[in-house]
């Protein structure tokens, strides 16, 4: 196929403007799915994202098209991540393309996440192809959404197609714009090989699949490559092109979107962003904008039992296998035993692999609250990366402690404005801007430390605005803040898993609703436990959870007795699923209940 | 042989000709020793004049009496047969054919105050010296599955004062549900405690045998129609559980365990680690005497917590 009859193009939409059910209908419309293998949804492919109706990580499809002219084209379909936990599998989505559908909701307009990524397509010098969805819904204002698609993302939006992908109205014209407005790909093929991994899966059997695109040169099935950034060379063992099943072909070339196979035991060794050269002839530079990934918020994870040890580690490795983000090394906690400290891109992230790992790995877990990273200037000078609060050193030796701060940018309806800003301020947000999108839509801007955002922003965001609002937002950098690590104990014994870091004013209060929670979620024992909250030696919240008074106490005589014996049995094994930290037994619940310590608040 | 027990709920279901026969059967079937205790459990709702006679000039000499209760709306929400004129009747019967009667009580009704709890411990008080206290439990399958019965917090103080009622009134708990004046203990139930062997008679019965126990099978025909051994159940426990089993029931009754004995019975090894297990409660759990230790009243509110740590 010839070069200029191939497009490579993405979608770029808010979560629930569309995206999926307009991926669908392309594949059906170019008849690239077999109508009775069709179903909802085609390209997500984890059980997660069609339950939660977004798209973690979906694969490209190759459709072919016969356009209204009677020329074929080759439109490969790059499906891009809609969270901002995963901007970066974003841009590198974008590098292998050369335009984009901009998709926006005809009823909600345009929302803050379709902004940043507008912009990084723009960045890349995609072109845009503006497209007002949802048309058929009876609130639908298409010339109010244009007119945001020009104010805002700054797109010419006159020629905006107008698609309601529900009813398929629009998709042809979609089709045949992407032949015309999209840039034929650009690229050498005569030259050194380079090619761009913008996503990589893995395998049960064939190892790591990387997905490629061609920047310039060819590659060839058996030919000898190399990954820039690791160095490591191999032999390509298969490469094809998606079908949409994975189909092989011999060569694939400037401009062309594929697969690679070449037993690759680990997501590390082909990593999101790297390129790929040929041995023989290497590129004399890799493709600019890759990144080794960093995480920004971490938790620890730890078996239910801790002879399940092994079996976590298992099931992270082979998660890890699966999205190269996630690190994890192992720790030690002094009431949860062993367990692993693990990096996350985002809550959201955080959270899928927290449920990937019960759903799909079979693993009871106990997960410690999330926090970010911190840096801590120590009296003599030395500056500390602390990952968790049980890394920070005595308080005497803490000369400042500076934490990640996000620009954080919101739109919302003007009714919501005053209540979305005390929500920023509560959240140690400093103003940075504001300005009128149109008469009834603001943009807010604010500095906001990731810590406040991390634990329940975007909820309270929701519910504070019933939906109506969107945000995005970017990292800017580390700042010294007035920090304070709050210890919790139970029966006089520092449980590190409860441990927190906050803002000093905040300390008492969240050591209060800890302190609270623990309360009802410990089970009495046969003696008064105390529960308190503690800033170094300073105890500044305390409840006693009462000891236990009466049990059961039937009869037992004869045949009572082997009854007796099972029921303590199972009661014993009841506890054994808790955590025992000192003579004191934990219920699973008090672990993850701390996660939702911000959110009952509310209620 | 040294006790027997008919019970089995309501033995008082047999008329005066049913009796005759079972005396018969067992009559010529075991061998009856000197002092022997034999008990027999009644209804008040049942327990008639041929009965009284019979068992008086056999060999019974312990009535077990299935009071529950005096009060008129508790016996109505328990769905018993009796009312309190026939409660009353049945332990007057008793004592004047001169056994040796027990009774027992239940707890934990709803709306069953300290005040009529009281009373129902006052008037069984009177007329016996030995009583069992247990608290009511709505067991699936039952006719009270489902209802509400009282929490354990609600259900505390009714027991606690049940403990110091009885000591008051000279009685001393000698086990977790049972309480006795002048050493009028009920020694058939306190070999279930010392794990001693116990024949099972009839349909559904247990028994122990040196470290097996068994149940008969439970349907009448079923149980008329085997041969030989009629067991339809056992389990046969490993040393280790065996000690377990034994120290969690020793920990039932006053006597506790005596460390001597139980070593001498067990080995040092498994001792030791039950020792250790207890030692991590708190000691007001316990009295510790002349080498035994046993529940304190506290400890026997508490008994499912503390035998957990030895299972």
């Amino acid at each position: 196929m010839k070069r200029d009859r191939i497009r490579n193009f993405c979608i770029i939409a808010h979560v629930d403007h569309g995206k999926s059910t307009l991926a669908d209908r392309l594949l059906e419309f170019t008849e690239t799915v077999d109508p009775r293998t069709m179903r909802a949804q085609y390209l997500d492919t984890l059980e997660l994202e069609r339950e939660r109706g977004i798209t973690i990580k979906s694969v490209p499809v190759r459709m072919n098209y016969r356009a209204a002219d009677g020329t074929e084209y080759i439109l490969n379909l790059i499906d891009t991540p809609g969270h901002v936990d995963f901007s970066y599998e974003v841009s590198r989505s974008l590098a292998a393309c050369e335009g984009a559908l901009l998709v926006v909701d005809a009823a909600q307009g345009v929302e803050a996440q379709t902004v940043a990524n507008a912009y990084m397509a723009a960045e890349q010098g995609l072109e845009l192809i503006p497209v007002v969805n949802k048309i058929d819904l009876p609130s639908a204002q298409p010339e109010e959404a244009k007119r945001e698609l020009e104010e805002i993302i700054g797109v010419d939006a006159h020629n905006a197609i107008l698609a309601s992908a529900k009813e398929g109205k629009g998709i042809d014209e979609i089709l045949e714009r992407i032949v015309h407005d999209i840039p034929v790909p650009q690229g050498d093929p005569e030259a050194p090989l380079q090619a761009l991994i913008f996503d990589s899966v893995y395998d049960n059997y064939r190892g790591v699949i990387c997905y490629i695109r061609i920047v310039n040169g060819r590659l060839k099935a058996g030919q000898s490559i190399r990954f820039m950034a690791t160095g490591r060379e191999c032999q390509a063992e298969e490469i094809g092109v998606f079908r949409p099943g994975m189909t092989p072909v011999n060569e694939l070339e400037a401009g062309e979107v594929g697969y690679l196979a070449a037993s690759i035991k680990t997501i590390h060794e082909a990593q999101v962003g790297d390129t790929i050269t040929e041995v023989a002839r290497p590129a004399r530079e890799a493709l600019p904008g890759y990144k080794k990934m960093k995480p920004v918020v971490f938790c620890g994870f730890y078996p239910v039992v801790n002879e399940d040890y092994p079996q976590l580690r298992d099931a992270l490795e082979k998660l890890q296998l699966n999205d190269s983000a996630i690190q994890f090394e192992p720790e030690t906690s002094s009431a949860l035993g062993f367990g692993f400290r693990c990096g996350f891109l985002g809550l959201l992230h955080m959270d899928i692999a927290r449920e990937r790992l019960i759903r799909e790995f079979d693993v009871e877990l106990v997960a410690t609250a999330p926090n970010v990273v911190y840096q801590i200037v120590k009296t003599d000078g030395e500056i500390l990366e602390a990952n968790r609060p049980s890394d920070f050193p005595d308080a005497g030796q803490i000369e400042e402690i500076r934490e990640p701060y996000i620009r954080l940018t919101v739109f919302v309806p003007s009714e919501f404005v005053g209540k979305v800003m005390q929500l920023c301020q509560d959240k140690r947000g400093i103003f940075h801007s504001m300005d009128y999108i149109t008469p009834e839509r603001l943009r807010l801007s604010y500095i906001l430390p990731l810590a406040e955002f991390i634990v329940d922003f975007h909820d309270k965001l929701k519910s504070t605005t019933r939906g109506y609002a969107s945000l995005d937002y970017e990292h800017v950098g580390f700042r010294a803040s007035e920090l304070v690590k709050v210890d919790v104990l139970v029966n006089q014994e520092p449980v590190d898993a409860f441990s927190f870091i906050c803002h000093k004013d905040a300390a008492y209060h969240m050591g209060q609703s800890v302190v609270r929670k623990l309360k009802e979620l410990i089970p009495r024992q046969l003696f008064e436990v105390p529960i308190q909250a503690a800033i170094g030696k300073k105890v500044i919240v305390r409840q006693n959870v009462k000891p236990l008074r009466k049990d059961v106490l039937a009869k037992c005589y004869g045949g009572d007795i082997t009854r007796k014996r099972k029921l303590l049995e199972k009661q014993k094994e009841g506890k054994k699923k808790m955590k025992q930290i000192g003579r004191v037994s934990i219920p699973q619940e008090a672990f993850l209940a701390f996660l939702n310590i911000g959110k009952e608040e509310e209620d | 042989m040294e006790t027997l027990y008919i019970g089995g709920g309501t033995p008082t279901f047999l008329n005066a000709a049913d009796w005759e026969s079972l005396i018969e059967i067992l009559e010529n079937g075991l061998s009856f020793s000197k002092g022997m205790e034999v008990s027999v459990e009644a209804n008040p709702d049942s327990l008639n004049e041929d009965h009284l006679r019979l068992w008086k000039t056999w060999r019974v000499n312990r009535v077990s009496l299935g009071i529950q209760s005096f009060s008129p709306g508790i016996l109505r929400w328990l769905g018993r047969l009796h009312d309190e004129k026939q409660a009353i009747e049945a332990l007057e019967r008793c004592a004047e054919c001169g056994f040796a009667s027990s009774g027992d009580l239940i707890f934990g009704i709803p709306g069953q105050n300290l005040r009529l709890w009281h009373s129902d411990l006052r008037t069984l008080c009177g007329s016996v010296n030995h009583l069992s206290i247990y608290q009511l439990t709505a067991e699936p399958g039952t006719p009270l599955a489902g209802k509400r019965v009282a929490s354990q917090s609600e259900a505390y103080p009714l027991y606690r004062f049940a403990q110091w009622y009885l000591n008051r009134r000279g009685f001393l708990q000698y086990e977790v549900a049972s309480f006795a004046r002048n050493e009028s203990w009920c020694r058939h139930n306190l070999s279930y405690w010392k794990q001693t062997n116990v024949l099972g008679l009839g349909p559904s019965a247990w028994g122990y045998l040196d470290g097996l126990r068994y149940r008969n099978a439970a349907p009448l025909m079923r149980y008329l129609r085997q041969e030989g051994l009629r067991w339809e159940w056992t389990e046969s426990l490993l040393q280790e559980d065996r000690a377990r089993e034994a120290a969690i029931l020793a920990l039932r009754t006053r006597w506790g365990i005596r460390w001597k004995t139980f070593r001498r019975r067990f080995g040092g090894e498994i001792s030791r680690k039950l020792g250790e297990a207890l030692s991590e409660l708190s000691p007001d759990l316990f009295v510790k005497r002349n080498g035994r230790i046993s529940l304190s009243d506290k400890g026997f509110r508490l008994g499912n917590s503390i035998w957990e740590r030895l299972v």
